[in-house]
């Protein structure tokens, strides 16, 4: 019995391991042409080191009545987004379920493109 | 008016994490917007004032500085513990016109542009294409800016075109803060552009192929290049082919370049003839740890452009969790034994798609290499006739010595006229081991010591050799340079002894001139060296 209860323990462990995992992933949208604006001064070691990475995190708060959600980005300029990413967590999915779908956890970064000149 | 933000800053690093090293202050410079000044040539002659500016001031503090662009280089070669300037908002491009060529020039006009420094090869072909041209070369990827090419040597793997610098017709170099410090060079046997452009960047114009040929691949120890003319040829497109053929064929086509009379045959890729045709690129890449019998190649043939083709991008990309590697890299610290296993599980990450067929231009087939986590890449040069000999005796030295998580692989460059370029073969089979960046541990040797028994095997062994300028290696490895290109070293400080004055040496030195005692001026110059011939 238990031999059973443990085995029990460890598969569901796994389960909620691989739950959390698969509920996490990031999806990134990235412009063929052109080049990422640079940050020298960004010397992180994700995907974004030497970009001029922006990041939004936040929780935003749709309406019944709401069928989708603009957000603004101003700081690009003309130049347009060379990449843009979105993030999804087991902390988001877990928000939006207990919310039923009221409040979104956005986590989203982007770089714009290089000025040319 | 150009911008100079300087940031205190107490350390830098390459891209790929192989620092890092002291630094007081990080310089990045703006260009004037075009709306304040409309002319791209005053705004370019703007940024130069600036550059000369800050060379002043550091040279005032007794003090290095030191040019760099996307910190690609995997060595310390665009280090400079003082100053060092980033320079990838500099990136204007000029095309030019015929008026500006000059009298006795060979170059099509139509061919000939002007980029500043911090222009990107990806960039760069971008500009190119909208006119209907290409670069003739470049590197595996496209991040690099043109200045941080040439004065490394980046390359390809094409056989019959050569390095990025060999394509450059013109350099347009700060050698100080005074007015005739900004010099235009150009080769005496090859002008490309007349004084009238000189005259449109302030510059004074030395027409002298010694002199062009030293500052091509000057490590940033010839001053600050400014700006480039290169030659573009018309867009083509690359017809690339991934295979998977006997380890003695590739070998075979390694040392001897003879595509002709090989058996190694594609459909369609053959002469009037019937026989093989010689590819644009031929690429060799083996894991040494198998005991396959098969090497995978990767070879490209050259066709003229056409408007309709598919698409040559995949639509998704995916990488691997950086955290599974960086756990991969501590087992290997812990458990070298483990690494042939490693590289053989990600051998479909690592290596090209067999029988992979694509179709597109240079630009697209050498396209964007995000970062990927720590990476090294020890990469030599040596004459193709000798690629088996020279694979064979470091993959012994890498099986009995090591393993290191690396896997090998063979590129191919036409002879440069570069007088420290390391494509000094007639064509040079470059081979290089890339992989994760590791810790020296009880069990695996370091990437210095690597290096270091890489070129003791070959001179053991008596196979003439050179190292990428911008690669790791045990870079104070004694008389390693002068071992590697004799007394092209002599004529290399002669040229930059004649060009920069004693001071401006010293500012545009680094250690890493220090560690190959290439900042030594000569004993005794030849005057007069710098003259327009």
């Amino acid at each position: 019995m238990k031999l059973r209860n443990k085995t029990f323990i460890k598969w569901s462990i796994a389960l909620v391991i691989c739950c959390l995992f698969s509920s996490c992933y990031t999806v990134r949208l990235k412009n063929v042409y052109g080049d990422p604006k640079p940050n020298p001064m960004n010397d992180s070691k994700d995907y974004y080191r030497y970009m001029d990475v922006q990041e939004i995190d936040t929780v935003i708060t749709i309406k019944a009545t709401d069928k989708d959600f603009t957000m603004l980005i101003k700081d690009c300029g003309p130049s347009g987004i060379s990449t843009i990413e979105y993030r999804n967590t087991f902390g988001g999915v877990l928000l939006s379920a207990v919310t039923l779908g009221r409040k979104r956890r956005v986590r989203v970064k982007y770089v714009c493109m290089k000025p040319t000149n | 008016m150009a911008t100079t933000k300087s940031h205190p800053k107490s350390s830098w690093d390459t891209l790929h994490n192989n620092g890092p090293f002291d630094l007081k202050t990080l310089h990045i410079t703006e260009l004037a917007g075009s709306t304040h000044m409309f002319s791209k040539y005053d705004r370019y002659n703007d940024a130069a004032q600036e550059i000369q500016r800050l060379i002043r001031e550091a040279a005032d503090r007794n003090e290095g500085f030191r040019a760099y662009g996307s910190a690609w280089s995997l060595s310390h070669i665009a280090h400079q513990k003082d100053n060092m300037h980033y320079n990838g908002f500099m990136s204007i491009h000029i095309p030019i016109p015929k008026e500006l060529t000059h009298e006795d020039t060979n170059y099509t006009n139509e061919n000939l542009f002007f980029f500043e420094c911090g222009n990107t090869i990806k960039r760069i072909s971008e500009v190119l294409g909208s006119h209907g041209k290409s670069l003739k070369t470049s590197g595996a990827s496209n991040g690099q800016t043109i200045a941080g090419c040439i004065s490394t040597g980046v390359h390809g793997s094409a056989l019959n075109v050569g390095s990025t610098q060999d394509y450059v017709v013109g350099l347009n170099i700060i050698i100080g803060d005074k007015p005739t410090d900004v010099v235009y060079l150009e080769r005496h046997t090859k002008p490309a552009l007349n004084d009238d452009f000189a005259k449109k960047i302030n510059a004074r114009v030395i027409r002298n192929d010694h002199l062009f040929n030293a500052a091509l691949v000057g490590l940033g120890a010839f001053g600050f290049i400014h700006g480039v003319v290169i030659e573009a040829e018309d867009r083509f497109l690359l017809k690339r082919y991934v295979k998977k053929i006997k380890k003695e064929l590739a070998m075979e086509l390694s040392d001897t370049m003879d595509f002709k009379n090989s058996t190694f045959k594609i459909d369609g890729e053959v002469d009037e003839d019937g026989d093989p045709s010689r590819p644009y690129h031929y690429k060799v890449f083996i894991n040494p740890y198998t005991n396959e019998d098969k090497y995978v190649v990767e070879v490209m043939y050259k066709k003229p452009y056409q408007a309709q083709y598919p698409d040559p991008f995949p639509v998704i990309k995916t990488s691997l969790y950086k955290d599974l590697i960086y756990l991969l890299i501590k087992v290997s610290e812990k458990f070298p034994k483990s690494i042939p296993w490693f590289i053989k599980q990600l051998r479909k990450t690592i290596l090209p798609e067999v029988n992979e067929e694509t179709l597109g231009t240079l630009y697209e087939t050498f396209w964007d290499a995000p970062y990927q986590g720590p990476a090294f890449a020890a990469s030599v040069g040596i004459d193709h006739t000798n690629s088996s000999k020279a694979y064979k005796v470091i993959e012994k030295m890498t099986q009995k010595e090591g393993p290191i998580p690396g896997i090998f692989a063979m590129r191919f460059v036409k002879q440069t006229d570069a007088t420290l370029g390391f494509s000094k073969f007639p064509i040079t089979c470059m081979l290089e081991i890339d992989g994760v960046l590791w810790e020296k541990s009880r069990k695996i040797m370091s990437l210095t010591e690597y290096s270091r028994r890489m070129i003791e095997v070959l001179q053991e062994n008596k196979i003439p050799f050179t190292i990428h300028w911008g690669k790791n290696s045990d870079w104070k490895f004694p008389n390693l340079v002068k071992d590697m290109f004799g007394d092209k070293v002599t004529e290399w400080k002669s040229y930059r002894n004649g060009l920069l004055s004693t001071e401006m040496q010293r500012v545009f030195s680094n250690g890493f001139l220090e560690d190959t005692d290439l900042h030594t001026p000569n004993e005794i110059n030849e005057e007069d060296l710098i003259v327009s011939l």
